[in-house]
């Protein structure tokens, strides 16, 4: 036999359809006698409602392309085959390419992840509903704004180093990223040409400044 | 579903990085949801759920599939937003901050009629972080009490009673709230 406290705790589990067997049966025949446990389910469920209502913006494409970006750069690190000494790449130039392979892949994945049977159906099944519109948005920033400055971000800057960076140097992101990783920067109405230049060129975050 | 995020685990623990990035479209929404709940900061929260799905691609091979592949990664991002809390210092929000305490059903009905979601904002925010995280997950993410307690890595008797003590400090606060007919 449940006690009043109980039947209160379960309550917010009935109100999200996860109570099964005993515990929603002795809940259920409770609910049919007692008004205050009825009133109660129904603020609850209104809670629910209103919290599940509530939009939130998540970092969707662009997270997933910093994501890969960083995978791809680890798994390059594992060891590689010998190469003969002519085909060595200069560092600067293999961390380009290392980014572009990066985004090119994660460019081609919301392309052929999109739920229209070009992706593999197991793939395509474990997406979830909400999920496919990000897929179709690609890359392309849509903050319309003209570029001042070209740049490729380090693989391992955080999101909270970008943003102060960006802060500082009195710039917002316009477009990007490319196949190629770089990223276009215009200047905040606050911002200076040549301040914004010099404080980005120090930074340890960008990899190249155009 | 999760069936579907088993063979995406699966798939990782291989190497491929396909699979990671059809994972991450998958949950990316519901636990960046959850991880800003708890930190309030959704800058912060962007670098904590990068952070779980490298942990995802660095550890998928010692996922045990056990646990339902949600459950698992709403465990290390449970993990990862306690230890960004830890560094802020700020591990308990007081939940006896109510000035006004009016449980009574009637109030409590109120919250069908009108716009209440700043009040259930307001209100979530006056909970400590454990009472909280079990709502959030209870409601955002409709788990079972057992998947909460997997998540937060405590037994479920334990979540029972944070769900129990939340519930109650929740519906006193709004009441309070619409009582008082605050805007």
């Amino acid at each position: 036999m449940m006690t009043r406290d109980d039947l209160n705790t379960l309550l917010p589990f009935h109100a999200n359809g996860t109570l099964e067997g005993a515990e929603l049966a002795a809940v259920d025949a409770a609910l049919e006698t007692d008004a205050d446990l009825r009133a109660e389910l129904a603020a609850l469920q209104a809670i629910r409602a209103t919290m599940r209502s509530e939009e939130m913006q998540s970092p969707g494409d662009l997270g997933l392309a910093r994501l890969l970006r960083v995978v791809e750069a680890e798994t390059a690190i594992a060891p590689a085959p010998v190469a003969a000494n002519d085909n060595v790449v200069p560092i600067a130039r293999l961390r380009i390419w290392q980014i572009a392979a990066a985004v090119v892949f994660a460019v081609g994945l919301g392309i052929n992840m999109l739920p229209d049977g070009t992706g593999t159906p197991e793939m395509e099944s474990a997406m979830s509903e909400d999920a496919a519109p990000a897929a179709e948005q690609g890359f392309a920033l849509a903050s319309g704004g003209s570029a001042d400055f070209t740049v490729i971000f380090a693989p391992d800057a955080t999101e909270a180093a970008i943003r102060a960076l960006l802060l500082e140097a009195g710039v917002e992101i316009t477009s990007g990223p490319s196949a190629l990783g770089l990223y276009g920067l215009g200047l905040l109405e606050s911002g200076r040409d040549d301040a914004a230049r010099s404080i980005l060129a120090a930074s340890e975050i960008i990899d190249d400044l155009q | 579903m999760d069936s579907d995020h088993k063979f995406l685990m699966t798939r990782i623990a291989g190497g491929d990085k396909q699979a990671l990035a059809a994972l991450y479209r998958a949950l990316e929404r519901p636990v960046y949801r959850f991880i800003v709940s708890r930190l309030n900061d959704p800058h912060e929260a962007n670098d904590i759920l990068h952070e779980v799905f490298m942990d995802v691609w660095r550890s998928a091979d010692r996922f045990e599939g056990r646990s339902k592949v949600q459950t698992w990664i709403f465990g290390i991002a449970y993990r990862k937003s306690i230890d960004v809390m830890r560094k802020r210092g700020r591990m308990d929000l007081t939940d006896e901050s109510f000035d006004m305490v009016d449980d009574s059903p009637d109030a409590v009905t109120c919250l069908a009629a009108g716009q209440e979601a700043e009040h259930v904002r307001h209100c979530l925010e006056t909970l400590k972080d454990d009472h909280k995280s079990a709502i959030t997950l209870a409601f955002y993410q409709d788990m079972t009490y057992g998947e909460i307690a997997e998540v937060a890595g405590v037994p479920e008797g334990t979540i029972k009673t944070r769900i129990f003590h939340a519930k109650k400090l929740l519906l006193r606060c709004l009441s309070g709230r619409i009582e008082r007919g605050v805007a």
